[in-house]
């Protein structure tokens, strides 16, 4: 399996590479509308990214949006009654919104298929009701203000602070790809049946995999909690964050990290000039997308370069073969 | 099949006890609990059709409900009719909507893996609410209507009588998709493409024109829905969402293709639902104990269809 795997890596990754730490130290010195907007990307970026880890597994959910504000709130509130500092928060919403998953997912992760992603879509739901409606500890429907924002709400150093979660967040991805965590979920995916007689633990496996990826989303939550300083039940727990990051991975294609990647930096730059031009209805686009690249790409820009790529390797080796013979 | 049909008689019995026990407590709950339990039928019994015949999990169900909803509207408001004569148009409508999403984009993912399919749903489901969203603006339309407000006294009860509609509306739509599958040829054929496609196709029937049909059927079903929703409701770009949770759950909960068991599952849900508005301060939590009941439903269900 593994040699199917680590395929000789070209020039390619050095490029990508270069070109990555580009655009990421771009916005450093492009001023703060753009440091806006790439903090807007990192954070879908980001919930794309577990999105995918999850659905390596054939687990498809629809509760982003619900891990990510749960993860803003216990931000808010761990920094408002437990006085944790506030880069701290990050890594507490981590914790507090993984535990949370780990409980919830032994009991719904028996679920597959429609079930199973039914039932993320009423958890989000269930999320936002009780912040909505547990006044006392979470200021039900105002919301709650942070004590304090992260570096007092400075542009560069909260771009960074994205930049090192994003980064935390890709190599947790990659390690996720490149570890038995990888070949066992694909297997699940592929027939699971076979996977459980060839003593894979599929329920342990997807248990790590549905807390992790939850807990991405916890911390991405929180870094938002820092960014406006607040959370509300019908902000934080907005059906964008789960509309978009879908948008985002199915456009750059599934199954990988760098999928959610790129369909992360284009749609969300992309997306902002959309807000201009229909600020009412951008969302509508996203929507659009995800329709269009389930018909025609599903494979996503991704597959198809990378599809593309192997096509034209495999006629220059054809091509020199021949030149040999 | 026998631990089915008991599970079956249990729940049946359980619903009627549980109204029976809810009556002598607060009357009116009942009333309210068996009216909401018309709407959910009437919305959750086309899903069933789609579901379980199909095979398809629509989730842009409660949307397409909703866009019946805003037709009648718009149809109402232009030509200054009332809404009720705005049920013809919208069904025919919604018949070809139904025709045209299910050739344009589901039909295509009717081979293909379980995933692309809720994907591919959740993405209409999307688009048909920003679209809405962008045409009609969020703000929430409701035309009054005086009929809808006629109210009658039983004894020392008074209830609003206009809601049995719903009740009526699910009443008709159970007995006119049983006839369907039972008595007319295309739906014998629905049936048998429903248990064995391949088996359908090999004995003449035109697989895919039947699943168009059936999906027009049920987009022409949301259409009456929506339009009778919308004399009642207030609607709005969002409203619709919930209401796919709801009968993907009741779906659930009387098991895939069992239409008549619908209606159970709805007296369940809706009487429950408004026990929990009965009492006092509850109004608040009580979408929260719905949707735990939704996800109770699930569970249960997917445990016995484990282990079958």
């Amino acid at each position: 399996m593994s040699s199917i795997e680590q395929r000789p890596r070209r020039r390619a990754p050095w490029v990508f590479a270069a070109l990555a730490a580009l655009l990421a130290f771009l916005p450093l010195v492009a001023g703060p509308y753009p440091q806006t907007i790439a903090r807007s990307v990192l954070t879908y970026m980001m919930l794309a990214i577990s999105w995918d880890m999850l659905i390596r597994s054939g687990q498809l959910s629809f509760g982003i949006a619900g891990f990510f504000g749960l993860g803003g709130y216990a931000a808010a509130i761990g920094a408002t009654y437990l006085g944790v500092p506030p880069v701290l928060t990050l890594v507490f919403a981590a914790v507090v919104v993984g535990v949370v998953a780990l409980l919830i997912g032994a009991v719904v992760l028996r679920l597959r298929g429609m079930y199973f992603a039914i039932v993320t879509l009423a958890l989000a739901e269930i999320f936002r009701i009780v912040m909505h409606n547990w006044s006392s500890l979470t200021g039900g429907p105002n919301g709650m203000l942070l004590p304090r924002s992260a570096f007092d709400g400075n542009s560069v150093a909260t771009y960074l602070m994205m930049l090192v979660l994003a980064a935390v967040v890709i190599g947790v991805s990659e390690w996720f790809r490149h570890s038995r965590i990888h070949f066992a979920l694909t297997a699940i995916r592929d027939n699971e049946t076979v996977a459980a007689s060839a003593g894979v633990n599929i329920y342990a496996y997807l248990l790590t995999a549905f807390a992790i990826t939850s807990g991405i989303q916890g911390a991405v939550g929180a870094s938002y909690a820092q960014l406006f300083g607040f959370v509300t039940p019908e902000s934080s727990f907005n059906v964008n964050y789960t509309l978009i990051p879908l948008a985002m991975t199915l456009l750059g294609g599934m199954y990988g990290t760098w999928g959610p990647v790129v369909g992360a930096v284009l749609l969300g730059v992309v997306g902002e000039y959309l807000k201009l031009f229909i600020p009412y209805g951008h969302l509508l686009v996203y929507g659009v997308i995800i329709v269009l690249v389930i018909l025609f790409m599903p494979r996503g820009i991704v597959g198809l370069v990378r599809g593309h790529l192997e096509r034209s390797r495999r006629t220059t080796t054809a091509s020199e073969k021949g030149g040999a013979a | 099949m026998t631990g089915f049909k008991r599970l079956q008689v249990a729940l049946s019995v359980a619903a009627g006890i549980a109204v029976v026990a809810l009556f002598l407590w607060r009357p009116t709950a009942v009333v309210y609990g068996l009216q909401r339990a018309g709407l959910y039928a009437s919305i959750a019994l086309p899903m069933a059709l789609v579901l379980g015949i199909v095979h398809i999990v629509n989730l842009a169900h409660g949307e397409m409900m909703m866009v019946a909803a805003y037709l009648s509207y718009a149809a109402a408001r232009a030509l200054g009719i009332d809404p009720l004569l705005a049920l013809v148009p919208t069904t025919i409508v919604m018949f070809i909507v139904g025709i045209v999403l299910y050739r344009l984009t589901i039909s295509r993912t009717v081979d293909g893996p379980e995933l692309n399919q809720l994907i591919l749903t959740f993405g209409i489901a999307m688009v048909l609410g920003q679209a809405v969203n962008m045409i009609a603006t969020s703000q929430p339309r409701k035309i009054s209507l005086d009929y809808v407000s006629a109210s009658a006294t039983v004894g020392d009860v008074s209830f609003g009588v206009y809601d049995f509609v719903f009740v009526a509306l699910a009443a008709a739509s159970l007995a006119g998709l049983y006839l369907f599958l039972k008595k007319t040829r295309l739906g014998q054929a629905a049936t048998a493409v429903g248990q064995n496609p391949r088996g359908a196709r090999i004995v003449g029937i035109d697989v895919q024109r039947t699943y168009t049909i059936v999906f027009a059927i049920s987009a022409a079903l949301l259409g009456i829905v929506g339009t009778f929703f919308m004399t009642k409701f207030s609607i709005f770009p969002t409203v619709g969402g919930s209401y796919t949770m709801r009968s993907f759950s009741l779906v659930a909960m009387a098991g895939i293709g069992n239409l008549p068991m619908i209606v159970v599952s709805s007296v369940i849900l809706g009487v429950s639902e408004a026990a929990i508005q009965a009492v006092p301060h509850g109004g608040g939590w009580s979408p929260l104990v719905f949707f735990g009941l939704i996800i109770l439903a699930i569970m249960i269900r997917s445990f016995r269809g484990g282990r079958a």
